[in-house]
């Protein structure tokens, strides 16, 4: 718009006061600038066209050599590198490199030991430490028992808001018992205890440098922990440099300096990779899996991500509430179609609500018996049609919530929206602002009137139930409030049980009963994706990198 | 109006404003779903020991005006509080971002300035096919939002021809010029077709006047002609659009910075409301009121200087 002043006759002896033009210029001007603001809103697409034949790779080439500096996007900043607090993919991606903990996660998806040489369980409520000796921190000084007890403390105080609090719900005591060891006491068995004993949730820093940080840990100075890397500048806003440390205890890493851009914007993060600002990153946007497959710039490599995408149904006091109405939605989902267009041809239909590779350690059998005999991932149009009439839900209205937050999002929405057009469902569509999306998760009145929505789920130990316990009455992702006698007394008893096997029999039981109820819709499996710039190399292509001092084994490519 | 009067009542104004504006911003993120301890768990369910040490941490239980006066005193003593997502003082957090963001929109400001005016007046003073000329190009640009324009610099200047980065904001002031060379643009291409449409109009209607007759049938040279009346005489309107000008900036460079990913101030304002980081929320905002307001009493300052017709304080308030 324009805003041409009024023409008025003046005469330049007699001054008056052109004050009512100015305010009209002011009241425009506001005007004008919440117009702006509506019009330059939403970011724009980047360009679609999805791969094909993906397969997955269990690693990338392993480096040649050392390098003296390699850059990595991440899509947002860490709040803080508190570990107490690092539960998304940005800051896991980062701290994995800075401090380890007690258990290590490999690139396989398997645990080992990391600070601690040796876990042992003398009976099912106590865990016993063996720690490693002569680790430094980053401040030079040596690892002890009490940084262990105090680091693990950290997380119970309810003080601190730790996101990882969760998994202490059952720790009842965690003592100093040697000067290497450390004993937790659990108030009842927990087998997924010791399996976060490899994420963040295990984390060992040092308690000098946590208190002499005070209230600014893990957002100024350095973090005291152990890892192949310190924490070297953090430029607020912009980018996060991890410098190598040459007295960490292991073998040390192949790259003086790893730094962490930030690239907020998908179509800024494919392009810096295409230019080759940064040599690389995860989580690439789907939309640009093509383009940069076909660059030249370097490769696109896909690896097991324990990643699904699924419906999540919040409400079971609508028509969503009858077991019929929820499998005739999932008979007529094209998800074939959406995977092609929704994860850009990377990813595989499934009718499994958890991932195969979270099944890793389950024996042949169990893996048959957890996987074999779902409801079907093809579509039955007819029969979903018979379905929601024996429901009585035909014409019936159901509200799936979307947000442009990515095409898994979106295009999942407008795949359910045709499916229940296909057999008599009149499936509406709320769109919610990408910020407001996160609140589906966190609070019960942004969930109002919405009957289900896209989800993306990943485990963050390789154990299904990770995911499966989710159902169990009272959950906090138990939307639905789903509440089932028979299925809390499973997930109980998996809980307590620590051998793989037994343990896994257990969660194949859970894992039929929530299938075959399709508490969630289960679409697709979503591999890792990671792009790698010509100079570098030796990233891991699985989601270990959450919890793995990756950055370690990145090195020059020639 | 005396100069003391007057510079009393526009602080007044201005303190009132702040404070209806904090109330506002305040209350809509009251009310909007999420809430902040939610986001502090990482959609992890907490015991409830530890939400009520969160809440009591952040005074989150508190009934509303509770919560907004507790702030409010808090402000008064110059502390903006903790933030709750990135757990650290929100004036540290606002000192590490906020020269990025200054120094991008004194960029995009000195564009607009110098490009706007001078096609403004190239167009008013040359006419004919220059005129038309700066009249499309103008409303090209006024039709173009900041962050197609964006989009279009990143992908021809940085992606296609690789002479300036395509994100980021650099180190150093040299490298943080380059880098933030097209997100200035980006930010000012509206403007500039603006400004130089206003002063385009303002410089033909003050040629039009009696006095610039006067004056050239006095045979003053036309160069001072257009110097000394007709763009004197136009430089109040050209002013008054001072807040239209920065309200925009301050606006748009939150759009601009998402997609050049600088991290400054306005992608801190987006993901601190994202989740209901209210002790951010509301510094941020009220620095961008404070400015805006900062600088329309400039205006209303300045205005008196460059047209005399015009005095102290008579901007749209019952005098």
């Amino acid at each position: 718009m324009t805003t041409s002043p009024p023409r008025t006759a003046r005469r330049p002896h007699r001054p008056h006061r052109p004050h009512l033009r100015r305010s009209a210029v002011l009241t425009s001007a506001v005007l004008t600038s919440l117009a702006l603001l509506a019009a330059c809103s939403g970011p724009p697409k980047g360009d679609a066209g999805e791969v094909t034949d993906v397969h997955l790779s269990a690693s990338t080439p392993p480096a040649r050599g050392e390098i003296d500096s390699f850059s990595w996007a991440v899509y947002a900043e860490p709040p803080t590198l508190d570990y107490t607090v690092a539960f998304d993919y940005p800051q896991n991606t980062i701290l994995s490199n800075v401090c380890e903990s007690l258990m290590r996660w490999t690139p396989a998806l398997t645990t080992e030991p990391g600070l601690a040489q040796k876990a042992s369980n003398p009976d099912p409520t106590t865990w016993v430490y063996d720690l490693r000796p002569g680790v430094r921190f980053h401040d030079g000084k040596e690892m002890t028992a009490d940084d262990v007890v105090f680091s693990l403390g950290r997380q119970m105080d309810p003080d601190n808001a730790a996101a990882w609090a969760q998994v202490f719900q059952n720790v009842s005591a965690v003592t100093k018992s040697g000067p290497l060891q450390v004993t937790v006491k659990l108030k009842k068995p927990d087998s997924q205890f010791p399996q976060y004993m490899a994420t963040a949730a295990g984390a060992v820093a040092s308690q000098a440098g946590v208190e002499a940080a005070g209230k600014d840990y893990g957002t100024t100075g350095g973090l005291a922990c152990t890892g192949p890397f310190e924490l070297g500048t953090w430029n607020k806003g912009q980018s996060v440099e991890l410098n190598r440390f040459d007295g960490y205890w292991g073998a040390k890493a192949k790259s003086k300096k790893a730094v962490f851009r930030v690239l907020t914007d998908p179509s800024a993060r494919t392009n810096a990779m295409l230019s080759g600002e940064v040599d690389g990153g995860y989580l690439i946007p789907t939309e640009s899996y093509a383009r940069l497959r076909g660059s030249g710039s370097g490769t696109l490599y896909f690896g097991e991500g324990l990643s699904t995408v699924n419906v999540n149904v919040t409400n079971m006091e609508g028509p969503l509430g009858d077991v019929r109405v929820r499998r005739a939605l999932s008979l007529a989902l094209d998800r074939t179609g959406f995977v092609k267009a929704g994860l850009g041809g990377a990813g595989t239909v499934t009718n499994s609500l958890t991932t195969r590779a979270a099944w890793a350690a389950a024996p042949e059998n169990t893996l048959k018996t957890a996987l074999d005999g779902l409801p079907p991932t093809g579509q039955d149009i007819d029969k979903a049609k018979a379905l929601v009439q024996e429901a009585g839900a035909t014409g019936k209205t159901l509200t799936m919530a979307t947000s442009s937050i990515g095409q898994d999002v979106s295009l999942l929405a407008t795949a359910v929206q045709a499916a229940g057009t296909q057999i008599g469902l009149d499936i509406r569509l709320k769109t919610i602002a990408p910020n407001a999306f996160t609140a589906l998760f966190t609070d019960p009145r942004a969930r109002e009137g919405i009957d289900m929505f896209p989800l993306t789920y990943y485990d963050s130990i390789t154990d299904p139930l990770d995911l499966l316990a989710n159902f169990k009455t009272g959950a906090y992702m138990n939307f639905a409030g789903y509440s089932d006698p028979q299925y809390d007394q499973l997930v109980d008893q998996a809980t307590a049980v620590y051998p793989v096997q037994q343990r896994m029999e257990i969660e194949a039981k859970l894992q039929h009963h929530a299938c075959e109820q399709l508490l969630w819709i289960p679409v697709a499996e979503w591999p890792t994706a990671l792009f790698q710039g010509k100079r570098i190399t030796g990233a891991p292509t699985t989601i270990s990198y959450m919890y793995h001092p990756w950055a370690a084994d990145v090195g020059a490519a020639q | 109006m005396s100069f003391a009067r007057f510079a009393v009542r526009r602080v007044a104004e201005m303190a009132a404003t702040l404070l209806a504006a904090s109330f506002v911003v305040f209350g809509a993120m009251y009310t909007a779903p999420g809430n902040p301890a939610s986001f502090l768990l990482a959609g992890r369910s907490a015991s409830p020991e530890a939400l009520a040490s969160i809440n009591a941490q952040y005074h989150l239980d508190d009934p509303f005006l509770t919560r907004y006066f507790h702030w409010l005193g808090d402000v008064l003593q110059g502390d903006f509080g903790r933030s709750i997502t990135y757990r650290t003082d929100v004036s540290r957090l606002l000192a590490d971002r906020l020269p990025v963001t200054l120094l991008l929109i004194t960029m995009a400001l000195v564009v607009v300035v110098a490009v706007g005016l001078l096609l403004g007046r190239t167009a008013a003073v040359r006419g004919g096919a220059t005129d038309s000329a700066i009249l499309v190009t103008t409303t090209f640009a006024v039709g173009t939002p900041s962050f197609v324009a964006a989009v279009l610099l990143q992908g021809l200047f940085a992606v296609q021809l690789g002479w300036f980065p395509s994100s980021g904001a650099g180190e150093g002031f040299a490298d943080m010029l380059w880098h933030l060379a097209l997100p200035a643009v980006a930010l000012a291409l509206y403007l500039i077709g603006m400004l130089a449409r206003v002063t385009r109009s303002a410089m033909l209607e003050a040629l039009d006047s009696e006095h610039v007759t006067v004056a050239r049938s006095r045979g003053v040279p036309e160069r001072q002609v257009i110097r000394r009346h007709v763009f004197r005489n136009s430089l109040g309107t050209v002013l008054t659009t001072g807040g239209l000008i920065v309200s925009t900036l301050l606006v748009c460079t939150i759009l601009v910075e998402t997609a050049f990913s600088i991290g400054g101030i306005g992608q801190l304002l987006e993901l601190s409301t994202t989740t209901k980081d209210f002790p951010t929320v509301q510094a941020i905002s009220l620095i961008i009121v404070a400015l805006f307001m900062i600088v329309n009493l400039l205006v209303d300052l300045l205005l008196p200087l460059v047209d005399p017709r015009v005095t102290l304080g008579t901007r749209g308030a019952a005098t």
